[in-house]
């Protein structure tokens, strides 16, 4: 009888645990740097640091860039209309939470 | 085996022209508004349609190949006599005289296209690595990304996942096929809906020397009916009988993980959030869980019960429309 032990991985939760570089995040979402660049200009995104080889990205940026990301491609929005649409979508992300905390229906 | 049929095989017909809600003689600018339309309306990260994903790579297909005046000639000389989901064939040699592949610019877009699709336009290589490395050249692996789905329970105690990922990789022959495989992985406790599990070295293969790249795994709850979810606090509603909220009450709720006994003071009115300091998802620091009182109202369908509204009405003279009035 053979007796398998079976490892699990441990990962970081990149929100709580992590910043990450402009490098980083565009590895991460598979995107060239000038798209940052234009977010960030945008306000898109909110790096820390002055320059870009300084900048670090908090966790949540990861989710934002992939979002903007996605928004800037399947529906063809240029740099200001994806910050736009995120600005709304976070809107209406926090009020449908106020909906859920005062109960539904 | 993979479930890919061949270019033989029979699938059901897909009618493009439908999925955008137009005509056959439909113009170039029809089409590209009709997508754009349906793109907004579909896009998984904005609409809240139950089936948005499913109806947006449906559009996204449809737009594909109908945007292109060539692979839409080409659909369109299947004729018209075809019906959505009819059984399908392509016809011998339909595709010839006809040149789609490496066409498209705006790949990156790693969507799953249709049996359908891929018979008659092959499978579309998404973003791969470019083929022609030199040798000795170095980089780093793509970073990966997949979602994860689980149960608020696992936020609150951590939990053991067995993820089965397919992964894209070149064959021998330099095409793209997909690769499954399984990892186990360790899910946090604490972890909430939306965050990344970053698993270094997990991603695509490095070139040459380079390192692999990272897998990020998204996590998502799995909808539950009785608790929502607010960053790491926690909400659920709790009926109460109209006379536990006024003259006070200990009930027993349920919370994500156990039981808790909890004090109804008197007077209570219904939307009434009650908070239950650190019953919320585990952190530093950890949420809240917060019952939010309904009032739900016996009916009255029994003499014994009708008489005791009566009493109430007698007793009461009370008017909830009196802020309404004057």
């Amino acid at each position: 009888m053979h007796e398998t032990i079976t490892t699990y991985l441990r990962g970081q939760v990149v929100e709580e645990e992590l910043h990450l570089t402009l490098t980083e995040l565009c590895q991460a979402c598979g995107m060239a740097e000038e798209h940052v660049t234009t977010w960030v200009f945008e306000g898109v995104l909110e790096p820390f640091g002055q320059l870009p080889q300084d900048w670090q990205f908090s966790g949540p940026s990861l989710r934002r860039a992939r979002l903007a990301l996605r928004l800037a491609r399947d529906l063809e929005i240029n740099p200001a209309g994806v910050a736009l649409a995120l600005d709304l979508l976070d809107q209406i992300t926090e009020l449908r939470t106020r909906l859920g905390r005062s109960g539904k229906s | 085996m993979g479930k890919r049929m061949g270019k033989r095989g029979i699938m059901e017909f897909k009618d493009y022209y439908a999925v955008l809600g137009l005509e056959r003689g439909a113009t170039q600018d029809e089409i590209k508004r009709a997508y754009r339309k349906l793109a907004r309306k579909y896009h998984p990260d904005v609409s809240k349609e139950p089936d948005a994903e499913a109806r947006f790579k449906e559009v996204g297909e449809a737009n594909k190949v109908l945007k292109n005046p060539e692979t839409r000639a080409a659909y369109d000389r299947m004729g018209s006599q075809w019906k959505a989901g009819q059984d399908f064939q392509p016809p011998p040699n339909w595709d010839a005289g006809f040149e789609f592949s490496g066409r498209d610019a705006d790949a990156g877009n790693s969507a799953e296209f249709s049996e359908f699709f891929e018979a008659l336009f092959g499978r579309r290589p998404g973003h791969t690595q470019t083929h022609s490395h030199p040798h000795g050249m170095h980089a780093p692996g793509q970073d990966h990304h997949a979602k994860v789905l689980i149960d608020l329970q696992d936020a609150y105690r951590g939990a053991q996942r067995s993820i089965s990922l397919q992964m894209p990789v070149l064959d021998a022959a330099g095409r793209l096929a997909a690769q499954e495989r399984t990892l186990n992985v360790n899910i946090p406790k604490g972890v909430r809906e939306g965050q990344h599990l970053r698993l270094a070295g997990q991603g695509g293969p490095g070139l040459g020397e380079g390192p692999a790249g990272n897998l990020y795994l998204e996590i998502a709850f799995r909808p539950n009916p009785r608790f929502r979810v607010d960053g790491r606090d926690v909400y659920f509603d709790l009926p109460v009988a109209p006379w536990e909220a006024a003259l006070g009450a200990s009930i027993t709720a349920p919370t994500p993980e156990d039981t808790v006994q909890l004090t109804i003071p008197p007077g209570s009115a219904a939307g009434r959030r009650l908070r239950l300091k650190g019953k919320g998802i585990p952190g530093k620091p950890p949420g809240d869980l917060y019952a939010v009182l309904a009032i739900a109202l016996p009916p009255a369908d029994t003499e014994a019960a009708r008489e005791a509204y009566l009493v109430m009405q007698r007793d009461f003279n009370f008017n909830p429309r009196a802020h309404l009035e004057g």
